[in-house]
């Protein structure tokens, strides 16, 4: 008996001794390096990376990394990132616009400086001032992946030729325009300072200057506003109180000839709506100038959490190439920053995707600095007041310009 | 047994306590600001030298970019050679990744050339500098760190500084070295005498008191506690002046010591001058602070300034004994709280009662954590300055005391009269507190009429389908309130809105709802009383139920009216319903975020804003998280005076006699 159970326990060591073994051993060659990305991508966009990051898996097996995709709802994206990462708890790799880019920077231990990294070629590779938006006092803290801005989207059956000029539009405008029918002939959310900044920029003005010192009440700026007054009042050629579902639903039901909008507009357009894409307008009263959209660039950082930074930046490397770039802008409809992309068939010959190319010859990325968060609330308060017709554009935008000053002093505190 | 009976009287007991822990604090309190100074001393020493050796790093560099890293080698290795603390030091060139010079064996040879995949950190370092730098002047404020000091252990420091040229920072010099940690001699003997002095004094007294006739123990317990409050001041200010005494005599050899070190540094430099072509140095810019700002304490040729010494001796000095009053109060507080005697009834009450005790520490530790860690952080944030660009700063330096408080609520300045007429400061705290409490019975007051009124027309009896109309009324509530706030802020539009739609075919004008203040005040409460309105209903409906109907009767059969039955048997039987729900409805109405974010925003121009939202607006957009805590702190004391206020007035929670 006693024989016998020795025996089982014996043989029952050694069988528990080779699985240990074997799961050791098993770990031992699965412990590759595994990169976590967060996006926040859905639909179209989701499935084109998710492929594009496959295809990454399948190049990099040989170096045993693999990566895996977490889609993120957007809501809570910027405020998970920087609870997580500065704890730990984070991705390796994250995609997001450059607009937080310098809040991050300034709060610490969220983004990984990757200019060490940077080689010529990678750095050439890029279209022009795209890079540039990922440089924050001059180091640079990812790569850029894709960018959007707004640009002018027409109705096909009510407008034949878009207007170059300013003129040219308010005379379209004007002749396509019907108040008292709900018509209008352009519409955009001409009181969100995201768009305004179009016309804003034409006229040479800006929100800040190099420092960055906040300018709003820069005499370009009050220039721009009298000429969105004079489309609002003389002209009356846009809508009251716009609110992006109000401009999409007159679009959609054909009571709105142009619009100033971007990709995202596009997703919102009824089916069978012929649309048509150009760039925007010069402006004559800005002498002939073109108007500059603001850009928003999402780009790939790495975060400094990550134990794997070099394989974090080689696949940030393989999203921004060319290849890549391929299939998230024919597949996934995005602008990529890649120069080599466009040279493609399927990219050059897409009207949505090579209009958005053209714009980007007269667009400016927009500022990544902390401070510009500061800006927005007095700026859309200026903007309310002044499109009202309760404040002049002088006082208004003189307001904006004090309250700015003493929220950016408030948080550069010297020691 | 009378030495047992004064000893275990509750003043000696308290006596014993307050001091033992009011002299240990202190102690440490001296201890943290002794290894401050010391880790400061260390640090300036470091920094000294490799400051010298930065401004000849940038003048080799200026003279000679390309081939500057045979001269570098050179100089690092008389510098190590002549000071033999310094353990290694590395100059590199990060503006174009460059490895200059290193006198560490470990770093791989031969120098000068590129950096390494695992040297990242050096690169990333020098271009964190050079950015600080940049950033510093840009903005004319010195916040961020232009030296970067890492401490490897106790007697080892690396410290990189920045050179530049030509105005432009082009890298650092890092300089490791072995530090002195000389040791405190230990204060045991001070500590115990602290402790026992006051304790026998205290017997002693107690004791002739007794042997007088005077008390016996217990006896009057404000006597006694006078006498060790008196006693507890005498050890802790005795405590104090010893302590720093100690500090200052340890902040004066320093002072001399670091002096000598420049001299050596000076020197060390002069020597090297010869060979480039580095100005004289006419004053002591190398003993700087993190920022580069020159202390101004060691002269150019070695003195010591005595005033700056001292001053910076009394604003060290003052550090300390902020902390020293705090626990100074605190040990007031512990022997109030043993000598009256509510310690032993602490103790008494969780013996009696421990078996309920231990059902509830749960509970009491989930509160303490998810709400009370929580709350107390807030406070302790709303005394700060905090914002986003300082917060990983010790709370300690960013203390501001009441000041937040101070500009919330001193500023009166909510009207000014200009050219146009009166002009309204939307921002100022008094009217958005004015359009708080406006909003909040507004609202209380639409909720609970309607709801009131619902109820009683579900109440009557006979009525057919009120399972339906329950649920129809219900919906208002169970939809989420932020799609509901969108929509009506849809209906709300000048010229697509419903709203104007139906006005207009009435007649009427159309209104722009979000122009003026007040019709933007009136979008908010069409909405919110369309919100909340269900709520009350359901709760009214509750407490109709508990009515008992002999008292209708006996009303009806004694002749009294409809509207008397309403006012003498309705309204007080649901009082003690009806007053919680509207507490409650008054603190959701107060902070009600979504609706006023939603439909109006705000608009215009920020006049309808109520105190939750402007905290967001502080908190999120303008990222001054202390300011924004302190908003909220002042919420919450309103929200509590008034509940605690209603409750009292209304004596709400007792039933009907």
């Amino acid at each position: 008996m006693k024989a016998n159970r020795l025996k089982t326990i014996l043989g029952s060591a050694r069988v528990w001794t080779v699985l240990v073994l074997a799961a050791w051993a098993v770990q031992v060659q699965a412990a590759a390096t595994t990169l976590t990305v967060w996006h926040a991508y859905r639909g179209k966009e989701k499935a084109a990376f998710e492929k594009v990051v496959a295809n990454y898996n399948k190049q990099a097996a040989a170096k045993g990394v693999e990566a895996t995709t977490l889609a993120v709802p957007y809501d809570a994206y910027a405020d998970k990132i920087t609870a997580a990462v500065p704890r730990g708890k984070g991705p390796d790799v994250f995609i997001f616009a450059q607009d937080r880019l310098g809040g991050w920077v300034e709060g610490g231990s969220t983004v990984e400086p990757i200019g060490f990294f940077l080689d010529d070629k990678t750095r050439n590779q890029f279209l022009p001032s795209m890079l540039e938006a990922m440089t924050y006092r001059n180091t640079v803290y990812g790569l850029p992946l894709n960018y959007k801005s707004i640009t002018l989207i027409y109705n096909k059956k009510l407008v034949k030729v878009p207007p170059k000029s300013s003129g040219e539009l308010v005379k379209l405008a004007k002749s396509l325009t019907d108040a008292a029918a709900g018509r209008f002939g352009l519409a955009y959310a001409y009181n969100d300072y995201y768009y305004h900044a179009a016309l804003q920029n034409a006229f040479g003005g800006r929100a800040f200057d190099p420092g960055p010192k906040p300018v709003l009440n820069a005499p370009q700026n009050i220039a721009a506003m009298k000429l969105l007054l004079k489309w609002i009042r003389q002209d009356a050629i846009l809508p009251a109180e716009p609110s992006t579902a109000l401009i999409t639903s007159l679009f959609n039901d054909g009571k709105a000839a142009m619009v100033f909008s971007g990709p995202w507009f596009l997703g919102e357009v009824a089916p069978g709506l012929d649309y048509g894409l150009a760039p925007l307008p010069t402006i004559d009263e800005a002498g002939g100038k073109p108007m500059r959209p603001w850009l928003t660039i999402e780009g790939v950082y790495v975060a400094m959490s990550s134990r794997h930074k070099e394989a974090a930046y080689d696949l940030a490397k393989y999203l921004v190439s060319e290849e890549a770039g391929l299939v998230l802008a024919v597949e996934g409809r995005q602008l990529h920053t890649n120069k080599a992309v466009y040279t493609h068939k399927a990219v050059a010959d897409d009207p949505v995707l090579s209009a958005f190319r053209k714009q980007l010859d007269t667009a400016t990325p927009m500022p990544n600095f902390a401070e510009m968060t500061v800006m927005w609330s007095p700026a859309t308060t200026a903007m309310n007041t002044i499109v009202r017709g309760a404040a002049r554009p002088e006082v208004a935008l003189e307001k904006a310009q004090r309250t700015v000053e003493k929220d950016v002093a408030a948080l550069r505190k010297g020691r | 047994m009378k030495l047992r009976a004064l000893l275990t009287q509750p003043a000696t007991l308290g006596l014993l306590l307050a001091v033992a822990s009011g002299v240990l604090l202190s102690e440490w309190f001296f201890a943290q600001a002794q290894d401050e100074l010391l880790a400061e001393r260390q640090e300036r020493a470091v920094v000294m030298q490799a400051m010298a050796l930065a401004d000849q790093v940038a003048a080799v560099e200026a003279a000679a970019p390309d081939s500057s890293a045979p001269r570098l080698a050179a100089l690092s290795r008389a510098w190590s050679a002549r000071f033999s603390d310094i353990v290694a030091i590395r100059v590199v060139r990060s503006a174009d990744a460059q490895f200059l010079a290193s006198t560490d064996p470990r770093d791989v040879a031969p120098l000068p050339r590129q950096l390494a995949r695992e040297e990242k950190p050096l690169y990333d370092l020098g271009q964190e500098l050079r950015a600080n730098v940049e950033t510093n002047a840009a903005e004319g404020v010195f916040r961020k760190k232009q030296i970067d000091v890492a401490r490897l252990d106790r007697t080892r420091l690396r410290v990189a500084v920045p050179y530049a040229v030509g105005g432009q920072v082009l890298g650092f010099v890092q300089v490791e070295q072995r530090v002195a940690a000389p040791a405190l001699p230990p204060a045991t003997g001070r500590v115990a005498v602290a402790i026992a002095a006051p304790i026998a004094l205290f017997l002693l007294a107690a004791a002739a008191a007794w042997r007088r006739g005077r008390t016996a123990p217990p006896g009057r317990p404000w006597a006694q506690f006078g006498v060790a409050l008196l006693l507890l001041g005498a050890a802790l200010y005795g405590e104090a002046r010893d302590g720093l005494a100690e500090l200052g005599a340890r902040h004066e050899r320093f002072a001399v010591e670091l002096a000598q070190q420049y001299t050596a540094a000076k020197r060390e430099f002069e020597s090297a001058t010869q060979a480039l072509a580095v100005k004289a140095v006419t004053d002591n810019r190398w003993d700087v602070d993190d920022y580069q700002r020159p202390r101004a304490i060691i002269g150019a040729d070695g003195s010591v300034d005595r005033i700056a010494l001292a001053d910076e001796l009394g604003a060290r000095a003052t550090r300390v004994t902020r902390g020293l009053w705090g626990n100074a109060a605190l040990s007031v507080l512990v022997l109030g709280f043993v000598a009256f005697g509510y310690a032993r009834r602490l103790r008494l009450t969780l013996v009696e009662h421990k078996i309920a005790y231990r059902y509830v520490a749960p509970a009491i530790l989930g509160m303490l954590v998810l709400v009370f860690f929580p709350f107390i952080y807030g406070v302790t944030l709303s005394f700060t300055d905090t914002t986003l660009f300082n917060e990983n700063l010790p709370l300690r330096e960013l203390w501001v005391g009441l000041k937040n408080y101070i500009v919330i609520l001193g500023d009166f300045q909510v009207i000014r009269g200009t050219e146009g007429g009166w002009v309204v400061n939307y921002q100022n705290f008094y009217w958005t507190l004015f359009i708080t409490i406006a909003w909040t019975v507004c609202n209380v007051t639409i909720g609970v009429s309607l709801g009131l009124l619902l109820a009683l027309a579900l109440n009557t009896k006979g009525l057919r389908f009120t399972n339906v109309y329950r649920v129809l009324l219900i919906l208002p509530w169970a939809i989420p309130n932020y799609i509901t706030a969108l929509t009506w802020r849809g209906m709300f539009h000048k010229q697509y809105g419903v709203i104007n739609q139906v006005i207009q075919m009435f007649g009427g004008e159309p209104v722009s709802w979000f122009d003026g203040v007040f019709t933007s005040f009136l979008t908010g409460i069409a909405t919110n009383g369309w919100l909340s309105f269900p709520f009350m209903m359901v709760i009214t409906l509750g407490g109709l139920q508990s009515i008992p109907q002999d008292a209708y009767e006996a009303a009806r059969v004694e002749g009294a009216s409809r509207w008397q039955q309403f006012r003498h048997i309705t309204l007080p039987y649901l009082r003690p319903t009806l007053i919680p729900a509207i507490i409650i409805s008054v603190v959701w109405t107060f902070n009600m975020f979504n609706i006023i974010y939603l439909v109006s925003g705000g608009e215009p121009a920020g006049s309808n804003e109520i105190l939750i939202t402007q905290a967001y607006k502080i908190a999120f957009e303008k990222y001054q998280y202390g300011y924004a805590a302190a908003y909220s702190v002042v919420i919450f004391m309103i929200l509590l005076v008034y509940g605690v206020f209603q409750n009292r007035v209304t004596r709400a929670t007792e039933a009907i006699a």
